[in-house]
């Protein structure tokens, strides 16, 4: 009898709800597990619950109307969503872009990959036990944040690009000011090398959890450093370069794993390039104007659909309009690089611990508004 | 050149409509013929003036469909500095599910799904975008639905990411996609019966 | 607490309530429940630089049952409403609610004619206590709208107003 017993209790599932609201800070996510113990049989995340309406609002607002919107969808790396629709509309319009706003985009929009990609670092290892990288992360995150409220005015949500340029032009106390900035995350990345990347627990919780291998990700249309951690070398900047990424000269780290460790790997690796960015752009700024000559007084596409896409800190996002003439847009489609990074959870979480499948999330890098749009 | 390769690879979707291609030129000049009838209507009776204003706006929008040259079926190579993609492909719905199986040998990765509603001409169209990795080629597949009975098959068999694209689009659009393992809603909330990005949605 | 009806105590204590609730506004827990953009400035507030450990209000909880305050950061949407009256309801008695962000408040920039996705301000369905504009407030302006509800916790404000020269 007690075999028997034994059998039904192996044989039973339950199904637990990662509700929407949970300590993990990556917003309202809620995950149906069907689980066996301690390990997941399937796993189907739930979402809606902060859908906001950005494409029917892209329809009932005018073309400009709708730059507010675009720092609120990812809020973390709110300047390359700014890029995205503003080059979108650029190429639907037939707008030109100075070359010092092309520069200033470029500047502004590195530092806040670094800034996303340094609270992505302190809120991944909050979520496997330690609190301490997060101070220190946000402690950097500030120094970044000050410096673009400078600039843009606000610390968060930026709405800083215009069709055509940018709307305010950076003076020398920013200049020196990056230039400190780097310098001192250049002394800081080595600490956190050696506290965090080198420590054991750290590895054990992340080395070969959550593999991803390059089929799953072309399947699903992952991209980003979910894509780049599983030896796929895309990144829409050399790939299909826009603005003025062709004129400088970067790498792009590609680990072969497929592991979270190699997500992990990936993302830091990439901070150290955005530095470099900054500093070959900061020594090259051209002189000139930040909007173009002739003012542009209404913006109105000619009829017909565009696409563009940028490399925002999670990934490829691109937006897609379709435009009948008017002022207003007919359809914008929002291609966000979370959503189908996060499709593939559900395939890739079969089998695994609940930690470990925590750990694989945390490692996808999410922000739910920009899933739900 | 990977473009070339897929251009010709997908051409061969299109063998059975192009066979056809004579067709439409006959359509043509029954227009012209007609062109001819409603100019001696319109001379009498102005009583009949609500039933000329058809034949009128008819006439001049066939005269501009003449005059414009008609691109022969087939994919399309676009102007990637003008619109962002590389070929565009018009497909009727049958068809998209062999254009994806050809996409996937290829090893293209899907983008995005998405729905546009063109009300006045009544119909829903579906537009996939597709991407490679290795060489930048942007392949985006269209295909015009009947928007009284939107129905179009699935393609999340062979592409999974697929799967999450298609719902979204049915709870936007309300699109049917034949085939889907569970086509519930997934932005809206579960018991949504509302398509919000519709045209004549009304909240 | 808001506008619910709470049955006035047959004994009142004076000295006893005083000293109590100086104790509840030293050390008021928040839930953290950041929906959107306003929880990372939640977040912010409560890291290195704008520490608001020095108030009392470190100890971010997730469960609601170890909560005195709910901080609704960000939008609500219709499908979460639900949730949010719940976790409203399993927070033990004193509690308060603050509104923090234009959408907690009033819908924010969401907020169109013919808009079906969220619901237009917290207080619809709650009872909220303080109001922090902002989209999104600055972590002085959270700051400060956690030194109000101390004041309306005892009846008297403990830190200095900071006043425009």
């Amino acid at each position: 009898m007690n075999g028997l017993l034994q059998q039904d209790v192996n044989q039973e599932t339950f199904v637990l709800n990662l509700g929407p609201q949970h300590p993990a800070t990556h917003g309202v996510l809620r995950v149906k597990l069907v689980m066996d113990g301690e390990y997941i049989v399937e796993a189907e995340p739930v979402l809606g619950y902060i859908h906001r309406m950005h494409e029917k609002m892209g329809e009932n607002r005018t073309w400009a109307q709708f730059l507010p919107n675009c720092g609120r969808m990812d809020y973390l790396s709110a300047l390359s969503y700014n890029h995205g629709y503003v080059a979108a509309v650029e190429r639907a319009a037939g707008i030109e872009v100075p070359e010092r706003a092309e520069y200033l985009r470029v500047i502004t929009v590195e530092l806040n990959r670094i800034s996303s990609h340094l609270l992505w670092f302190g809120a991944f290892v909050l979520d496997l036990g330690g609190f301490t990288p997060l101070l220190y992360a946000f402690d950097d995150r500030e120094q970044i944040l000050d410096l673009l409220e400078s600039v843009t005015g606000s610390r968060l949500t930026y709405c800083y690009f215009r069709f055509g340029g940018v709307y305010n032009d950076i003076d020398d106390a920013f200049i020196t000011g990056t230039r400190a900035f780097i310098k001192r995350l250049r002394k800081r990345l080595p600490m956190y090398d050696a506290l965090v990347t080198k420590n054991i627990i750290l590895i054990k919780r992340l080395k070969d959890i959550g593999p991803i291998s390059k089929d799953m990700a072309r399947r699903y249309g992952a991209t980003g450093p979910v894509a780049r951690g599983s030896g796929i070398n895309f990144d829409v900047r050399k790939h299909e370069p826009y603005s003025v990424y062709s004129e400088f000269d970067f790498d792009i780290p590609v680990y072969e794993e497929g592991d979270s460790m190699a997500r992990y790997m990936v993302r830091m690796d990439e901070m150290e390039q955005s530095m470099r960015i900054i500093e070959q752009a900061l020594d090259k700024l051209p002189e000139g104007e930040i909007q173009p000559k002739k003012a542009i007084k209404l913006v109105k596409p000619e009829k017909g659909d565009y696409y563009h896409a940028v490399e925002a800190a999670r990934g490829s996002f691109g937006v897609r309009i379709v435009s009948d003439g008017s002022n207003s847009a007919y359809r914008l489609k929002l291609r966000s690089p979370t959503y189908s990074n996060l499709s593939l959870f559900g395939e890739a979480s079969r089998g695994m611990l609940l930690p470990d499948a925590l750990a694989l999330m945390g490692s996808l890098d999410l922000v739910i508004p920009e899933i739900d749009r | 050149m990977l473009l070339a390769k897929i251009k010709e690879a997908l051409n061969s979707l299109y063998e059975d409509i192009q066979e056809t291609t004579e067709a439409p030129e006959a359509p043509e000049s029954e227009k012209a013929a007609a062109e001819a009838a409603p100019e001696e209507e319109t001379a009498p009776a102005p009583e009949a003036q609500a039933e000329e204003g058809s034949p009128p706006p008819a006439e001049e929008a066939e005269t501009e469909k003449a005059e414009e040259p008609v691109p022969p079926p087939g994919p399309q190579e676009t102007d990637y500095k003008a619109k962002g993609y590389h070929l565009d492909v018009d497909l009727p719905p049958e068809k998209v599910v062999a254009a994806a199986e050809i996409l996937n040998r290829e090893n293209f990765f899907i983008e995005a799904i998405t729905g546009v509603d063109w009300i006045d001409d009544q119909q829903l169209e579906v537009v996939y975008d597709f991407n490679h990795f290795d060489e930048l080629c942007r392949v985006v597949v269209r295909s015009r639905l009947d928007r009284s009975n939107p129905e179009i098959p699935t393609i999340s068999h062979i592409y999974q990411g697929a799967n999450w694209h298609e719902r979204e689009t049915h709870d936007f659009f309300g699109i049917t996609f034949t085939g889907h393992p569970n086509l519930e809603p997934l932005l809206l909330p579960e018991d949504a019966d509302f398509h919000p990005l519709l045209k004549d949605f009304k909240a | 607490m808001g506008t619910q009806d709470v049955q006035p105590p047959i004994i009142h204590f004076s000295s006893l309530d005083k000293i109590l609730s100086l104790g509840r506004a030293n050390s008021l827990w928040p839930m953290t429940f950041g929906l959107a953009c306003c929880a990372i400035e939640m977040m912010a507030t409560g890291a290195s630089r704008f520490d608001l450990a020095r108030f009392g209000a470190e100890v971010f909880r997730p469960s609601p049952r170890q909560c005195d305050v709910m901080i609704v950061a960000g939008t609500i949407s219709k499908k979460m409403e639900p949730a949010v009256k719940t976790l409203y309801d399993q927070m033990p008695e004193p509690k308060w609610v603050i509104a923090m962000g234009n959408c907690a408040i009033s819908g924010g920039p969401f907020v169109f004619e013919g808009q079906y996705g969220i619901v237009e301000g917290a207080d619809k369905f709650l009872p909220v206590d303080i109001y922090i504009p902002g989209c999104p407030p600055r972590p002085e302006a959270l700051i400060e709208g956690i030194l109000e509800l101390e004041e309306k916790v005892t009846g008297f404000r403990r830190w200095p107003r900071v006043e425009a020269k």
